[in-house]
Parts: C-alpha cells; sequence; structure tokens
C-alpha cells in the first residue's frame, strides 16, 4: 500500500469547482468595490451550474477517494443535487432590491458558497471527521449568514442564539464521536458498523451523543428551540436556505449512519424514532399560533423533518429513495414559499407577516395561487409532490413494525393539525377581498424563476412521480 | 365512448378554467359559459345510459409502477352511472342557482369552485383505482372549504368551514391509512378484480378505517357534527352540492370499494355499524323535529335518510342492497331540490328562522308548489322517488333486521311530522315575513333549474325499476349478501310495480 493519500479528483470535483466560485467571487468584489451584486450572484449560480455539469460523471458510480473518507455514492448524489439547487435559488432570491446582505454582498456570497461547500462534504462524508468538518465549515459560515440583516436586532439575536445553541450541538457531536472512536477503534462508519453489531456502553452513549448533535442541527424536538427565533430573524433568502440546505446536508449523514451503522431495527434508533414523533406533533402543534410566516415555516421545516425521518424506519433501502423524495418535495415547496415571499417584499420581510396576505389573491392572483399550491403540498394534498411523499412516508412506517406504526399514526395526527396551520394561510388570501391598505408587492423575475421551478417540480412530481424515479441514479441499487 | 369519460370527468374544471380568462365586469358571459359547461356536462353523462347491467365503458393507463402499481383507471358501469348522472344533473342545476348568490364582483370565483367541485366528485364516481379514489377524495375539501369560508361572509361560515375541513381531513387521513396499510399488503392502488388474502385482523382494521372515513363523510350519527353548521351556513348551490352529491361518497365508496374487498371484515363489523344506522336514523328524525332553522332541519332529515342506506347495506339483504343506490339518487334529488329551494325562500325573506316567516304560498304559489312535492317526495309519499326507495329497503330488512326496521320505520313516521311542520309553518297560515321583504314569486330560471330534479323524483317514483334495472345485480356486493330465503325477497318485491324480482 503505498504511503499517503491517493486522491480521486473527479470525485471532489463539484467541491472544487465550488470552491473555485467562491473565491472568485471574493476577488472580483476586493478587485473592484462598485461592482453590481447581481454580477456576484452570478458567478454563483454559475459556479452551481459548473458544480453540477462537475457531478454528472458521478451520476449512477460509486467511488471512494482520500483513503476511504469521501465517498460520491447513493447517499450523496441526489443530496448533493440538492444543494446546489437551493444554493442557485438562494441567490436568485438575494439579488432584489431589498435583499439583506449586510451590505457586503462578496463576502456574503462567499459564505452563501463556503456554507454548501459544507454541505456537500457532510453528503460525501464517509468518517467521523470528515462528518464534523462537513457541519463546522456549513454551521460556521450560517451564523455569520443569520446576522447579515445587521441592524436588526432581531438578526444579530438570531445570530448570537444559533451560534450558541450551535455551539453546543457541535460540542456533543465531537464528544460523541470521541467516545465512538473509542468503542470502535476507528473513525470510518464501517469500523463503526462492525461495533454496532455487538455494542457496548461506550458504543451506546457516543452514539447517543452523536444522535443529540445531529438532532440539533435538524432542529428536532426537543433540540428544537433555537429554530423559530433563528428563522425569524435571519435575513429572508438565508432563512430559506437554511430550512432546506440544513436538513438535506444532515439527512444525508443521518441516512448514511442509519443504513452503514446502524439497520434499520436497530435498537440504537429507537431515540431517533421518538424524536421524530416528537417533533411531528410538536411541530406542527407549535405552528398553529404562529402569525409570522418565517417563524410558521420554522415550526413547519420541525415538523417536516420528523416525517422525513419517518421514511428511515422501513425495511431495506427502499427508504433512501422514499427520504429523497420527500426532501425533494420539500425543498421545492419550501424554497418557492420563500420565492413569493421574496417576491412580494422585494426581498424584504414586509410578506412574512401573515396579515400582508390578506385578500392577495384577488391583488396578485398568480403569486398567490403559487403559495396556495406551495402550503398544499406541505400539506399534503392530493396532486402535489408533498401529497405522494407522504404516502411513499406511510408505505415505509408500515413495514417498520411497531415504531413504524407509531410514526405512521404521529404523521397522519400531525397532518391533519398542519391542515388548519396550512390552510390558514391560503384562507387568508382568499377570504378577506377588502379592508387594510395593501402593502406595495414586487415583480421582480429572478424569484419568478424560484417560484415557478417549485410550482413546476411540485406539480409535475406530485401528479407523475415516476419522472422523479427515473430521474434517480442509484434506484435499482436502492431497490434491492 | 372510452375517452367521453375524461371529458364528462373534465370538462367542468375545463370550463371553470376558461371562466379565470373571462373579466369579472362581465358576468352574463360568465353565466353563459358557466352554464353551458354545466349543461353539456350533463347531457353528455346520458350518453353512458344505454350501458347495461353487463357492459362497462373502461379506462386503464398504467400510471406509477415500482414498490406497487397504480394506473389511471376510470370506469362507467352500472354500479356508477346513475352516480355520474346524479351529479351533473344537481351540477348544472347548482350552477344555474349561483347565478343569483353572492357578491357579484366574486361571482368567477364561486362558478369556478363550483365547476372545480364537480370535477372532484365526477372524478371520485368514476374511480376505480385506490390512489386515484383518495386523490379525489382529499382533493374535494378544498372548493368546499374555500366556497364556505370565502362567500357566505359570516363568522358562522367560517367558523363551519374550519370544522369540515378538519372532520373530513381527519376522515380522509384514517382513509389513507387503510388504504396504505393495505397496498402495503397487496403492493397495487389497482384492486377490484385483485385476488388477494388478508389475515383476519388486518382485513378488521382496514375495513374499520374505511368504515369511519365513510360515516364522517356521508356522515352518520357520532360523526355528524360537521354536517350541521356547514349545511345552515353554505349557499345554497353549494349545499345542493354536498347534501345532493357529496354525501353520497362514503356509500359509494362501501358498494364500490369497501363490501367488495373486505366481505369478511364487512361482516363482523355490520353489528357495530347497525346500531350506528339506526342511531342515525332516530337522532336525525327528532332532531330534525326540534328544529327551528329550515336548513338545520333539512341537514338532519338527510342524517336520518342516510342512516337507513347504511342500515340497507349492513342488514345483507339482497332487496335493501340492491335498492340502496335508488335510495342514493332518490335522496341526493330531493336534498339538492330542497336545498335550492329553501335558498330561494331565504333569499326573498332573509332568514332561515321557522317563526320568523309563514304564509308564503299566498304570494309565490308555484314555490308552494315546488316546495310541496319536493317535501312530499322527502316523508315518502307513494309515487315518488322517496317513497320507492325507503319501502324496498325496509322490505328487505325486515327479513334479517326486524328489530332495527322496527326502530328505522318511527323514523319514517317522524319524517312526516318534521316535514310537515316546514311545509306548513313556511308556505301556510297567516302571510308573516320580517323587514318587508318581497315575496317575489319564483322567477322561470328558478323554475326551470329545480324542475328538472323533481321531474326526475317523480319519474322515480312511478316507475322506480327503470332505475333499479340499470343497476348492478350481481356485483360483488350482492355476492356476499346471505338470502334467507329468496322466495321471500322475491314475493315482496313484487308487490310493487317495475320492480326487479
Amino acid at each position: 500500500m503505498p504511503v499517503g493519500v491517493s486522491i480521486s479528483w473527479p470525485v471532489l470535483a463539484p467541491i472544487v469547482a465550488l470552491t473555485a466560485g467562491g473565491l472568485l467571487i471574493m476577488l472580483v468584489d476586493l478587485m473592484s468595490r462598485k461592482v453590481d451584486r447581481a454580477v456576484l450572484y452570478g458567478i454563483g449560480v454559475a459556479s452551481c451550474a459548473a458544480a453540477f455539469v462537475a457531478m454528472l460523471p458521478l451520476y449512477g458510480r460509486e467511488e471512494v477517494t482520500l483513503s476511504g473518507a469521501f465517498a460520491s455514492d447513493r447517499f450523496s448524489w441526489t443530496f448533493d443535487a440538492l444543494l446546489l439547487l437551493t444554493l442557485a435559488i438562494t441567490f436568485l432570491l438575494s439579488s432584489l432590491r431589498k435583499s439583506e446582505d449586510g451590505g457586503n454582498a462578496g463576502a456574503y456570497g462567499a459564505l452563501v458558497i463556503f456554507c454548501t461547500i459544507g454541505g456537500m462534504v457532510m453528503a460525501g462524508a464517509n468518517n467521523l471527521i470528515i462528518i464534523f468538518l462537513g457541519i463546522e465549515q456549513l454551521s460556521l459560515a450560517l451564523y455569520v449568514l443569520a446576522g447579515t440583516g445587521f441592524p436588526r436586532e432581531a438578526s444579530q439575536e438570531a445570530a448570537l442564539k444559533y451560534v450558541l445553541l450551535g455551539s453546543l450541538a457541535s460540542g456533543f457531536l465531537i464528544f460523541g464521536s470521541a467516545l465512538l472512536y473509542g468503542a470502535s477503534g476507528g473513525i470510518g462508519l464501517t469500523a463503526l458498523a462492525a461495533a454496532a453489531a455487538s455494542p457496548n456502553g461506550l458504543f451506546v452513549a457516543g452514539f447517543a451523543l452523536f444522535l443529540v448533535g445531529l438532532a440539533f442541527k435538524l432542529a428536532l424536538v426537543p433540540f428544537h428551540t433555537w429554530a423559530p427565533d433563528v428563522y425569524e430573524g435571519s435575513p429572508l433568502a438565508v432563512t430559506g436556505f437554511m430550512a432546506v440546505a440544513v436538513k438535506v446536508a444532515a439527512f444525508a449523514v443521518l441516512a448514511r449512519v442509519v443504513y452503514v451503522v446502524a439497520g434499520h431495527d436497530s435498537v440504537a434508533l429507537i431515540p431517533l424514532w421518538i424524536l421524530a414523533i416528537l417533533s411531528m406533533l410538536v411541530g406542527n402543534l407549535g405552528a398553529i399560533r404562529q402569525r409570522n410566516l418565517k417563524r410558521l415555516l420554522g415550526y413547519s421545516s420541525i415538523a417536516q423533518a420528523g416525517y422525513v425521518i419517518v421514511a428511515l424506519s422501513g425495511v431495506g433501502s427502499g427508504g433512501l429513495t422514499t427520504m429523497l423524495f420527500y426532501l425533494t418535495a420539500y425543498a421545492l415547496t419550501t424554497l418557492g414559499a420563500f420565492g413569493v415571499m421574496a417576491l412580494l417584499g422585494d426581498g424584504s420581510d414586509s410578506y412574512a407577516d401573515l396579515d400582508s396576505y390578506r385578500g392577495l389573491l384577488f391583488r396578485r392572483p398568480l403569486p398567490a395561487a403559487a403559495m396556495a399550491l406551495f402550503f398544499f403540498s406541505l400539506a399534503g394534498i392530493p396532486a402535489t409532490a408533498g401529497f405522494y411523499g407522504k404516502i411513499l412516508l406511510l408505505q415505509q412506517a408500515f413495514s417498520g413494525g411497531p415504531w413504524g406504526l407509531a410514526m405512521a399514526v404521529s404523521l397522519v395526527f400531525g397532518t391533519l393539525v398542519s391542515f388548519y396551520v396550512y390552510g390558514k394561510v391560503v384562507w387568508y388570501m382568499y377570504a378577506y377581498s377588502e379592508g387594510e391598505a395593501a402593502l406595495p408587492t414586487g415583480n421582480a423575475l429572478a424569484p419568478w424563476i424560484a417560484v415557478t421551478a417549485g410550482a413546476l417540480g411540485t406539480i409535475v412530481f406530485g401528479i407523475l412521480p415516476q419522472i422523479f424515479y427515473a430521474s434517480q441514479p442509484f434506484l435499482t441499487a436502492a431497490a434491492k | 365512448m372510452v375517452n367521453l369519460i375524461n371529458t364528462v370527468i373534465f370538462l367542468p374544471l375545463a370550463t371553470g378554467l376558461v371562466l379565470l380568462f373571462v373579466p369579472r365586469t362581465a358576468p352574463s358571459v360568465l353565466k353563459g359559459i358557466a352554464l353551458a359547461g354545466a349543461i353539456a356536462t350533463f347531457l353528455l353523462s346520458l350518453a353512458f345510459l344505454p350501458i347495461g347491467t353487463t357492459s362497462a365503458a373502461d379506462l386503464s393507463v398504467p400510471w406509477i409502477s415500482g414498490s406497487w402499481l397504480a394506473s389511471y383507471h376510470v370506469r362507467i358501469d352500472a354500479l356508477r352511472l346513475f352516480f355520474v348522472i346524479l351529479t351533473t344533473l344537481v351540477g348544472a342545476g347548482s350552477v344555474w342557482a349561483a347565478f343569483s348568490y353572492g357578491i357579484a364582483a366574486r361571482l368567477r370565483g364561486f362558478l369556478f369552485l363550483l365547476l372545480a367541485f364537480e370535477t372532484t366528485l365526477l372524478g371520485l364516481f368514476t374511480a376505480a383505482d385506490l390512489l386515484l379514489f383518495y386523490i379525489y377524495w382529499d382533493l374535494m375539501l378544498i372548493p368546499v372549504f374555500l366556497l364556505l369560508s370565502g362567500y357566505a361572509g359570516t363568522d358562522q361560515a367560517r367558523r363551519a368551514a374550519w370544522g369540515y375541513l378538519i372532520y373530513n381531513g381527519a376522515g380522509g387521513l384514517v382513509l389513507l391509512l387503510g388504504i396504505i396499510a393495505l397496498v402495503s399488503q397487496v403492493h397495487s392502488f389497482e384492486l377490484p378484480g385483485a385476488a388477494f388474502t388478508l389475515s383476519a385482523p388486518l382485513e378488521w382494521w382496514i375495513f374499520g378505517a374505511f368504515a369511519i372515513a365513510f360515516l364522517v363523510k356521508t356522515p352518520a350519527f357520532p360523526f355528524h357534527s360537521w354536517m350541521p353548521p356547514t349545511y345552515t351556513y353554505s349557499p345554497a348551490p353549494l349545499v345542493a352540492m354536498v347534501s345532493g352529491v357529496q354525501s353520497k361518497a362514503g356509500l359509494f365508496g362501501l358498494l364500490a370499494f369497501a363490501l367488495p374487498l373486505f366481505p369478511h371484515a364487512a361482516h363482523s363489523w355490520a353489528p357495530a355499524l347497525l346500531v350506528v344506522a339506526v342511531l342515525s336514523i332516530l337522532y336525525g328524525a327528532f332532531a330534525a323535529i326540534g328544529e327551528r332553522d329550515a336548513k338545520t332541519l333539512i341537514a338532519f332529515s338527510s342524517l336520518s335518510h342516510l342512516g337507513l342506506v347504511w342500515l340497507a347495506l349492513f342488514a345483507f339483504n339482497i332487496t335493501s342492497v340492491s335498492s340502496s343506490i335508488l335510495m342514493l339518487v332518490s335522496h341526493g334529488l330531493i336534498a339538492a331540490a330542497l336545498f335550492l329551494l329553501l335558498g330561494f325562500v331565504e333569499e326573498r325573506v332573509r332568514t332561515r328562522e321557522l317563526s320568523q316567516f309563514g304564509g308564503l304560498s299566498l304570494r309565490a304559489p308555484r314555490l308552494a308548489v315546488f316546495m310541496l312535492i319536493a317535501s312530499m317526495a322527502a316523508l315518502g309519499l307513494p309515487g315518488l322517488s322517496g317513497f320507492a326507495g325507503e319501502f324496498l329497503i325496509l322490505i328487505g330488512t325486515w327479513q334479517t333486521q326486524p328489530v332495527y326496521t322496527l326502530l328505522a320505520l318511527i323514523a319514517v313516521i317522524l319524517a312526516s311530522v318534521y316535514m310537515l311542520k316546514l311545509f306548513q309553518s313556511t308556505m301556510h297560515g297567516p302571510e308573516r315575513v320580517p323587514y318587508q321583504a318581497a315575496i317575489i314569486e319564483m322567477r322561470p330560471r328558478e323554475m326551470l333549474l329545480v324542475a328538472p330534479l323533481l321531474a326526475a323524483i317523480v319519474f322515480l317514483g312511478v316507475w322506480p325499476g327503470w332505475l333499479n334495472d340499470r343497476t348492478p345485480s350481481t356485483v360483488d356486493t350482492r355476492s356476499m349478501v346471505q338470502t334467507t330465503s329468496p322466495v321471500d325477497t322475491k314475493s315482496a318485491a313484487a308487490g310493487l310495480p317495475g320492480t326487479r324480482s
């Protein structure tokens, strides 16, 4: 065996492309202070496209590099694609007239990219250290981004809360990783799998701490308390990014850990099932009283994270496809909803308030209809991607034994509560035609692209889910 | 013929979508297009009348494959035909009735939602695939919720809308659990005709899930609390659709899916469901007697009449089961007619309180005649469709469930009490109107839109066999019926002209 590390550059190419894009943004910003931020974000979108092109050769191939520390496989490809989609849409939503960037578009653009790179590192990470590295890169960049609505106190508060609780979570993660290393004698996930076959006390403690750390990042109940405040305070585009990218990346880690290390019937995962049940209930119930849409979507994202975990409960790796389908549906609808907010408020928070949606259907029928579609999809109303996702989740739950059944019941109950939560927004847009003086609404092109993409995806995957399956590189492997 | 199915299902929705491109300020164009679409749908649906009990229009396109199969499978056969025609007939009447309803500026939205609602109902009644069935089952919630919350304009209506959404949403989700539990076992949504075996407890649970969803939708006694406010505060065209057509969705689901798929569980659930049926029949009748709001009164009478259909199905007697479609169609026509007529009354006197007005027949004799026919049909006067359905059902249930039949008979008598009370206090007596409201005679439009419903009520009343001959005599549901003695059934049914023996 040769000394040193063998590097397979094609596997790393997407990350390299993104890094280059991020550096280029910083460089251009440095060279000319007067450059329009549309140019900077244009570079950002271009680097997303470049990274995606770099991903294409990896379609359907399973490869590891860096001595097995980093992989491109069924746990990473679609997650990476979703991260890139989120990044591109975030750039679109950040480019609006009133979008907040802390007065420094270059730093903002670079940070969003580096954040996404952190997510992609998480998705490909095959050992504990790389996982931690990815999580830290994602989180550190996001702490700063949460504070880029700088003069607003809520934004500062969000950044501070996020950094405090996020660091605590990192502490859990690293401590858990250390114990896992002690229990298994290795940091690779395959080494952990061997130890998981006959777990000792050290392993159980380490695994539990590791799960707690991830649960913080996913905002699972009872580790969710930071989420609503951070979602409400962060700039609009950052909240949208946070709601999707962090979940996608953390679920990539979770899926890999569950499938490679634990196995769906492992006793070690029972705490995870409990977290999922609590999240579905508390997330939906907590959303009932919210009158700020960013906050409402914060609670909603807690509940939706609970739903996604249900995908892991069933036998076989069909659960991975289910998880990907639901995450895709969630990403499209959530980004679409943030797109509508950004479109109407021209990037500002003025359309985060529920009251501003009164009678919107009669003032701006198209954005209102799109918003209704996204909220129907989040609620799981038929003919949307969210509906088919829930059908897949329920099927997965029914093959997951008693815990699966408990989750199926919680999912259904949570969905019922969410009919009220999401229905209320639609009702506001529809039920009041007159009254308050209408706020001015924006009509920029960039968010329209995001909204259209979200709406198309939601409808197409909802009516013809087969199209999603056809796009999945590892379906045949996953279906085994 | 096969392609015509999709035309019938989607023509209302397409009409509604066209409306969205017509300016709101051109109400006459809106009305013309909407009515033309609704009437065309009705006429097209009549093209399926030649379908006998042996043939069917059937269209199946593969849709989803993988860990399970689903098809876009739509079908119009003897079982589904009259549900479809009932929907298109009531739909046309409701669209027409909607012209005078609500704020003129929001007429377009009203018509769009009403037509979209009609499409979801038609989709439901033609679905032969459980996934498709469920999709329409749930989609139906949206137009009703929006129509109820957005157009009545009162706080009670908004509360009623939430009640409707949460109750029916809950029922739908229970149904979804049942469907997925079933599909996890058999890996296909396209079930009718598929051979599969389920363990007895699983079949019991799944049938239970279906039954609860259907009981909520119909509704039946302990699950009915969404109904009185929904029916009372809905605009008349909407409630005509909800009570005339949507209330049949659950019982259609039983006939088309639950009973054929889970015959054993149906038998083990029957004792409980029979009790529910009789409680609905009696509770509905007594509540209607005590009711002072005209629309709520009809709501409770619906509870009572549809309880009779639950009794008919779970008495497992061939006469009662095979007459249930007649009863459902008849109830749909009567309920739709009554609610539309009460809508006209409310428009004139601006109240529904029975104590607040009366004696309308003096100024509006035609309205009184229309009302008389509909109320007499509802109380089961021989010669009108309500009687035929009730009579055949009671003959059948008497043979297997005599005790429950006797209890149900009480309600039949009570029906005369509350329907006569409704008619007398609104139409007869000295003329009383609040707020100097002007009582105007029925307009030609109003007569024209209710007349087909009344004509159908009379037609089915004198010739129930016409419909009974066109509904299935040997569907799966009938195969599980335990006929105690076929000879008795025959002789009993022979007493009625034109009945199938």
